[in-house]
């Protein structure tokens, strides 16, 4: 019985692992954008070599994850760009060489000299930006009223809001709303805001991942995403123009994801070489219109790539506006974060 | 009255029952981007788009594999400890019978948080052998309590004839307990690989890029509505369905003969 | 049990799955209860014995709020899934013809084997407000606007359910069919009346069958972290939903142990209350 199943076992194991055995395997910790086989596959074709890709969640688990796991388990990281600081107190990140990345190519204001960058030495490269602002449906809700956040979230929409289920860049909209710049937030501004956040709840019908947030405004169940943006409607407008975005005159957060080698790698050479390909025009034009979200790319030299359509579904001629008049994520430290994440959950189940 | 009451009741449950899974089915076969009315199929597309997709494949040939694994594994050791607890006076069996089923009432969550956290301490990196172990885990119960629960004293007969004509305790197993409990045996098998393979929790918690079906299928959720989630669902569905019907026939005829 | 022999063979059948049970379940449970009472320092883990984790979920209002919606929900879910499945089950027991039950019942547990996950996000879309649901009843003039279904509790509810329905159904007549018609035979001749019938001999012999069905039920429900994730709207959360919180976004796996730990607790005391009927080696 037990050889029927080591048999049985070993059958299949054969099966999962055909196709040609890959010379070099190269371990990434990714958001879902660069999971697109578009994106990968040239990478894996030039070099001949395998990329394993895990998503996770929040800056917290994949710390944790990381600190955890062993040398050579990891190669390259992708995070979001305030949270650089993090990991390279945490000693995870290896320099980059600045020499062989296109910086010049970059939008100035997204180069994040002050985040990726630590007493001179860069550690990390911004990929991709976007904004957590206001999605909604222009046939059901006025404009006009999409311009003022409060409007956004007064009784006026109650019960037609969907709220993204992410505490920063909602909590960085609150604080805007209040006058707040998001990089000056502290524990005493979390007590301006609740109040806030509070009213943007009971306004909301629901809190919502990507595609909730997405399927409660493509069904009608909601007309308003607040912390929505381009990464959310862009994937439904071909199908629904009336779904679209804008950035409010109190201004929206700005989210930008970087990426970056780890201090432990046992490929450090192909892993920068992926961080090249990444931030490479090609590279860029493919992650921008990646399959699980679209972003603005980092390299302002994509625009060449990429075609009419998808550089107006991106709004590229906006950017300069929308650049100025955008604030950073807020960027807690460790202590803030958990009160930041306290509160947020405690409205959620208020 | 109460017999049209009756089969009032019969269709509204079906109704209920199927509402879901013809929604999925129908809206599979969407033409545009979305799946929610009106319909404006019938497409193909996302059939094509999905069963062309390696993510997916990948992720069924992960899941074939670690629920057959570990239903194999679960089934060998959950009638080793049935024919020791049945066959052999242990003491503290009672005991050992209770530890053995406990996992059952435990949530699938926590038995995975308590293994996420004591392998990654181990120093074991996550994989499919990790989810094969949590798999083990909640199906070892199953496993056990089915085939203990078909070992009676009538086997035993046999059992000790073929004692006395001198055959050896593995011989006694191999050639006469197992041909005799066979039904019980491919019953928790059966069950066990419809557990692991659409489990979701344990799955989750220790993989890491190896992922089985239902994890994929979690991460096609979280980048996205679309019709393609109705496709792969369909495409489950009709695996699943397919399996459950040719072994109902395949039981069914061997009782008939 | 007769001509059952003593001897250390016995242990040799016994041991792997007794040593696998310790060394993947025993053994985690247990370092998982010594995890809930350390707490972070920063990112730093302290062990020792530190109550902090189980005075945190007392005081603090989106954790002890996630226990009473927990148990409120899965409280519901129970009752009305056996509410549901008892009717269908004698249905399908005493009025389908015997030839046609195997079929009926094996109709009624077939969507089972949709992919747990899509399951859920099929009900979404059922419910959605321009969901077959809400266009149905908008149609033939029930309502004059849709309604919000999805992403509420109902849709919780209504998506656990489904799947309770399909289990308590098949448990629930594996019971009546073990019934000799006899009994209730018996019982009409006695002049009880239909009612009587069920309610004097039928339910008291299947209320074993009922129990541990609903105490499965009861089980994964209260575990059961997908459902509510996709259906509930995240308006409110549930333990399940709190814990992979803790664990996705932060890493607290001292706080996540405390919560699993409660959780236990709560099955266990469930446990104890129905002991009295419970079959689990029986399921």
């Amino acid at each position: 019985m037990t050889k029927r199943i080591s048999a049985l076992l070993g059958g299949t194991a054969i099966v999962a692992l055909a196709g040609p055995a890959a010379a070099q395997e190269l371990n990434a910790l990714v958001w879902c954008d660069h999971t697109d086989e578009a994106l990968i596959a040239p990478f894996e074709e030039e070099f001949g070599v395998t990329v394993n890709l895990r998503e996770y969640e929040g800056t917290g688990a994949a710390l944790a994850l990381l600190e955890q796991s062993r040398p050579g388990d990891w190669d390259v990281l992708v995070i979001d760009g305030i949270d650089v600081f993090r990991v390279v107190e945490a000693g995870l990140m290896a320099p980059l060489p600045r020499d062989e990345l296109p910086l010049d190519d970059f939008f100035p204001e997204i180069v994040m000299e002050e985040n990726n960058a630590v007493d001179g030495t860069l550690y990390a490269v911004t990929e991709k930006f976007g904004y957590n602002t206001i999605s909604y449906n222009s046939e059901n809700v006025d404009p006009e009223d999409m311009q003022d956040l409060s409007t956004v979230w007064s009784d006026e929409y109650a019960g037609r809001i969907s709220i993204y289920d992410y505490y920063l860049p909602v909590m960085g909209l609150a604080a805007l709303s209040a006058g707040i710049d998001t990089a000056a937030m502290d524990a005493a501004s979390l007590e301006t805001i609740a109040p806030v956040l509070s009213q943007m709840r009971a306004s909301a019908a629901s809190v919502a991942g990507v595609v909730a947030a997405q399927t409660a405004l493509a069904t009608g169940e909601v007309d308003i995403v607040v912390g929505g943006g381009e990464w959310l409607t862009a994937v439904l407008s071909a199908d629904q123009p009336e779904l679209t975005w804008t950035i409010p005159d109190q201004g929206a957060v700005r989210w930008t994801q970087s990426i970056g080698v780890l201090a432990d790698s046992e490929n450090p050479d192909l892993a920068l070489e992926f961080v090249k390909y990444i931030v490479s025009a090609e590279g860029q034009a493919r992650l921008a219109t990646s399959s699980c979200f679209w972003g603005m790319p980092a390299n302002s030299a994509a625009g060449d790539i990429l075609t009419e359509d998808q550089r107006a579904a991106l709004r590229w001629d906006e950017q300069g506006d929308y650049l100025a008049r955008t604030q950073l994520y807020p960027a807690p430290d460790a202590d803030l974060d958990i009160e930041m994440q306290d509160l947020w959950l405690d409205t959620l189940q208020q | 009255m109460m017999r049209a009451a009756s089969w009032a009741y019969l269709i509204l449950a079906y109704g209920f029952i199927y509402l879901p899974v013809m929604t999925l089915v129908l809206f599979s076969f969407q033409g545009s981007g979305l799946p929610v009315p009106p319909f404006d199929g019938p497409s193909l597309q996302w059939y094509g788009e999905v069963l062309g997709d390696r993510d997916v494949t990948d992720a069924l040939i992960h899941s074939l594999t670690v629920s057959l694994g570990s239903s194999a594994i679960a089934v060998a050791l959950g009638f080793c400890a049935a024919y020791g607890l049945a066959r052999f006076i242990l003491p503290g069996s009672a005991l050992i019978r209770g530890l053995l089923i406990a996992p059952i009432t435990v949530s699938y969550l926590i038995v995975g948080l308590g293994l996420l956290i004591v392998l990654t301490n181990a120093g074991l990196a996550l994989s499919l052998l990790t989810v094969a172990i949590g798999h083990v885990v909640i199906n070892l119960p199953l496993a056990f309590a089915i085939i203990y629960a078909s070992m009676g004293a009538q086997q035993q007969n046999a059992e000790r004839a073929a004692r006395d004509l001198g055959a050896g305790e593995l011989q006694v197993v191999t050639l006469v307990t197992v041909p005799m409990v066979a039904p019980a045996i491919a019953a928790a098998f059966f069950l066990s690989v419809t557990l692991s393979w659409d489990e979701f929790i344990i799955a989750f918690l220790l993989s890491r890029f190896d992922i089985t079906l239902p994890v994929e299928i979690w991460s096609m959720l979280s980048s996205g509505l679309s019709p393609r989630l109705n496709a792969v669902g369909s495409v489950v569905f009709l695996v699943s369905v397919a399996g459950v019907l040719i072994l109902e026939l395949l039981v069914l005829r061997r009782r008939r003969a | 049990m007769t001509g059952a022999r003593s001897g250390a063979a016995g242990w040799g059948f016994v041991a792997p799955a007794l040593l696998w049970t310790l060394a993947f379940f025993i053994v985690p449970f247990v370092v998982m209860g010594a995890m809930s009472l350390a707490t972070l320092d920063g990112r730093t883990l302290v062990w020792g014995l530190h109550p902090d984790n189980y005075v945190e979920l007392a005081t603090r209002a989106y954790l002890w709020r996630a226990i009473i919606v927990s148990l409120e929900i899965t409280l519901t879910v129970t009752i009305v899934s056996v509410l549901l499945a008892y009717p269908l089950a004698a249905i399908i027991a005493f009025r389908v013809p015997p030839r046609w039950q195997r079929l009926a019942l094996l109709l009624a547990i077939l969507p089972f084997w949709t992919s747990y996950v899509v399951r859920s996000y099929a009900w979404l879309l059922v419910l959605a407000q321009e969901g077959i649901v809400n266009r149905a009843l908008t149609g033939i003039g029930l309502l004059d606007d849709p309604v919000r279904l999805a992403n509420t509790r109902f849709a919780t509810v209504t998506g656990f359910v489904h799947f309770f329905v399909m289990l308590l159904t098949l448990t629930i007549y594996a019971n009546l069919v073990q019934l000799s018609p006899n009994y209730r035979r018996a019982a009409m001749d006695l002049g009880a009346n239909a009612f009587q019938t069920f309610r004097h001999v039928i339910l008291p012999l299947t209320l074993p069958g009922i129990v541990t069905g609903a105490f499965l039920t009861f089980v994964l429900c209260i575990g059961d972290y997908v459902t509510p994730q996709i259906l509930g709207g995240n308006t409110e959360l549930t333990v399940p939903q709190v814990i992979m919180v803790q664990l996705g976004r932060r890493a607290n796996f001292p706080l996540a142990s405390a919560l699993a730990i409660v959780l236990m607790g709560i099955v266990t005391l469930a446990y104890l209350g129905c002991a009295r009927w419970l079959r689990l080696d029986r399921i």
